[in-house]
């Protein structure tokens, strides 16, 4: 348990989950709501004394008063972001809700709203939603959880190879009045032998609050490619907890191009629950000015054979933090797992900071796993190898920098969004 | 083409060359030879414009302008290169990105319109039979796995490429066997022309029986200690640096 003085910090947030009550809803849904609310109110939002939370401080969260709205949101089509691929359908959510009418998918995958799915009672949806964990120890699940409606249930069909990519727009929009907070839940589930391509992508205007929960389960031989996008407003918070429950033969190559957000915390936790599963959290991560930017990562070795690649590089100038915490857990019984964990980080300014937590907690004796970490400035020598050659300075930082992260990008077996993510870098580069 | 007066310098608090004085004509191959720790490898630092080294007098005019007040980057438009003793590994960079971007950078600053792509590839295919390198390597990381020899190759066919004016060749005979050595030497050798000039800096006499200099000098203690022809070069082969050692310092 925590400490009570925490509790009356959690009663504002949870202001706006009365309305609910007056919501027609099924049973289970508002025990489940009030299941969160109850475990949040009991913990309020972690301070720096919590397990795992002693690099991110949540004080500037917390002096702004957000605002959940049940009201209908929605945006011109003309005012959204183009998408990131020609070749590809979208998905597009405003303020965690999902827009029908702007909304496209190949054959062989089916969305609809979170609603829409309980309504139509979706085989295994209520299971997957009511099986949250443990929600004290995820305040962030337990607020998402009290405001349980928003979001997507997205399906890909057993057997469906789908080569179309598909696109998931999460745009919000914060009134500079009344800053709201958004709390999508997602279910993405790929039958057995299904295979996918997901480019996930959070962008928005103003200031607000997006803390998402996604739930992806990968049944057998099931293959996801998952490449995200962190750009929201420079004055948005962004808190997003995936778990990915993944089975026999599995592969979920994950992927996240983080700089946006004045504050922001990613959170994986990855099951590998049968054998032989690949499972791969990677990501970059470029910060300036006052940003800080979290990456967590849990990699559960459950079963034999089974690899784990978490590999991340960032670059952080003006006052911004960077923080990584990747650990690897090994059970008794997932012999031969091989497990890999990097993190790297460039400083440019004397003020930027990088943390890192890297851990691997084993129990099984016949296993492979390894971690690395470093921060540290731009190598002079490289720097003054590339002026004598007559690149200016400027151009020779850029290029190491570009450098430094390829490293990382090498890794993505979509060569479409590795060349957006390369785009992304020079622009930030040239800001 | 280069003028170097009474040049002191002092790294980490110490003073490393104690006034040199050298003059480099259009056309001319001049060779400093030096023991270990005599300042070669300062100087050729000094002239490219590395940082951590504190010049507490003198100057050093380059075509005409005062090349210490100016960027590493514009010496390198200016006509200024610099052949590494040991060329920096820079992953994730690939050979023909970094040719491009170098050859495109100078060209800009020397008001040159850039290349476009398709004449970038066909001077650098033209280059690279020239020194009868490998087209493989330059999708590799900049000198990223290259052996000794590869990496010295890799500098002449930079050299090639940016046609500077001044060669400074720092230790290029370091690390190569007598193959590598001699395709290096051809490489410098076809660049040789009355408008170049070459700096080759080393520690013995076997680069020069392949780029033939037409002045000597030797450098030792901070200080050019003689000057002399091609026959200076065989007679250090022969006795050694011991008689430039002076005060007694152990050679």
């Amino acid at each position: 348990m925590q400490p009570a003085p925490l509790a009356a910090a959690a009663l504002p947030w949870l202001a706006d989950a009365a309305g609910f009550e007056k919501q027609p809803a099924a049973g289970w849904l508002k025990a489940l709501r009030e299941t969160g609310a109850e475990q949040f109110s009991q913990t309020g939002l972690p301070t720096q004394s919590w397990e795992g939370w002693q690099h991110t401080s949540l004080r500037q969260l917390a002096s702004i008063k957000f605002h959940y709205s049940a009201e209908a949101a929605t945006s011109d089509a003309k005012k959204l972001p183009p998408k990131l691929l020609e070749d590809s359908d979208r998905i597009v959510l405003v303020n965690g809700q999902y827009q029908p009418h702007l909304s496209a998918v190949p054959a062989g995958v089916t969305v609809m709203g979170l609603m829409e799915a309980v309504d139509k009672k979706v085989a295994g949806l209520e299971e997957h939603l009511v099986s949250v964990g443990d929600l004290q120890a995820s305040p962030f699940k337990a607020l998402n959880t009290a405001f349980v409606r928003d979001g997507i249930v997205l399906k890909v069909e057993s057997g469906a190879e789908i080569a179309r990519p598909v696109e998931i727009l999460f745009y919000n929009i914060g009134a500079a009045d009344r800053a709201p907070a958004v709390y999508p839940r997602m279910l993405y589930w790929l039958e057995e032998n299904s295979a996918l391509t997901l480019l996930e992508r959070h962008a928005g205007e103003g200031v607000y609050l997006s803390n998402s929960y996604t739930g992806m389960v990968l049944e057998s031989a099931s293959r996801l490619k998952f490449y995200k996008f962190e750009e929201e407003s420079p004055a948005a918070f962004h808190f997003s907890l995936v778990s990915v429950r993944q089975g026999k033969g599995s592969v979920f190559e994950g992927f996240s191009y983080a700089s946006g957000g004045c504050l922001a915390r990613e959170e994986y936790q990855n099951q590998l629950i049968d054998s032989g599963i690949l499972s791969s959290i990677s990501g970059i991560y470029l910060l300036k000015n006052h940003q800080s930017h979290d990456f967590t990562v849990l990699m559960d070795h459950f079963e034999p054979n089974g690899k784990s690649v978490q590999h991340f590089r960032g670059v952080v100038d003006g006052q911004a933090r960077a923080v990584f915490q990747g650990k690897i857990h090994v059970r008794r019984s997932a012999q031969k797992t091989d497990g890999n964990q990097s993190s790297h980080a460039l400083l440019l300014s004397p003020q930027a900071e990088a943390s890192f937590k890297p851990e691997l907690e084993i129990y099984a004796d016949d296993v492979k796993c390894g971690h690395g970490a470093t921060s540290g400035h731009l190598d002079e020598a490289a720097l003054f190898y590339l002026q004598s050659r007559g690149i200016p300075a400027v151009e020779a930082k850029a290029l190491l920098i570009q450098s430094f992260l390829n490293t990382t990008l090498e890794q993505l077996s979509f060569a479409p969004v590795k060349e957006i993510y390369q785009e992304r870098i020079r622009a930030w580069l040239s800001q | 083409m280069l003028k170097i007066e009474n040049l002191h310098v002092t790294v980490a608090g110490r003073e490393v060359l104690k006034g040199i004085d050298l003059s480099v004509e259009a056309g001319k191959v001049h060779a400093i030879m030096g023991p270990n720790g005599s300042g070669k490898s300062t100087l050729s630092y000094v002239l490219a414009g590395r940082e951590g080294y504190e010049i507490t007098k003198g100057r050093i005019t380059f075509m005409g302008q005062d090349l210490l007040a100016m960027k590493p980057e514009d010496r390198a438009a200016a006509g200024l290169f610099l052949a590494f003793q040991y060329p920096v590994e820079i992953p994730g960079v690939s050979t023909t990105m970094f040719l491009k971007t170098a050859i495109n950078a100078v060209r800009k600053k020397r008001g040159e319109k850039e290349l476009d792509p398709v004449a970038f590839l066909k001077l650098q295919k033209q280059k690279l039979a020239q020194l009868g390198m490998d087209a493989e390597m330059l999708k590799r990381g900049v000198n990223v796995g290259f052996s000794g020899g590869e990496k010295k190759r890799n500098e002449v066919l930079q050299m090639a490429m940016l046609e500077p004016k001044l060669m400074v060749l720092d230790e290029t005979d370091s690390g190569l066997d007598i193959d590598a050595l001699k395709t290096v030497a051809e490489g410098v050798n076809a660049m040789r022309s009355p408008e170049r000039s070459f700096l080759v800096i080393t520690h013995y006499q076997r680069l020069l029986n392949y780029i033939k200099p037409d002045v000597v000098h030797v450098l030792a203690q901070g200080k050019i200690q003689k000057t002399g022809g091609p026959e200076l070069a065989l007679l250090l082969e022969e006795k050694g640096y011991a008689g430039f050692y002076g005060d007694g310092e152990a050679a």
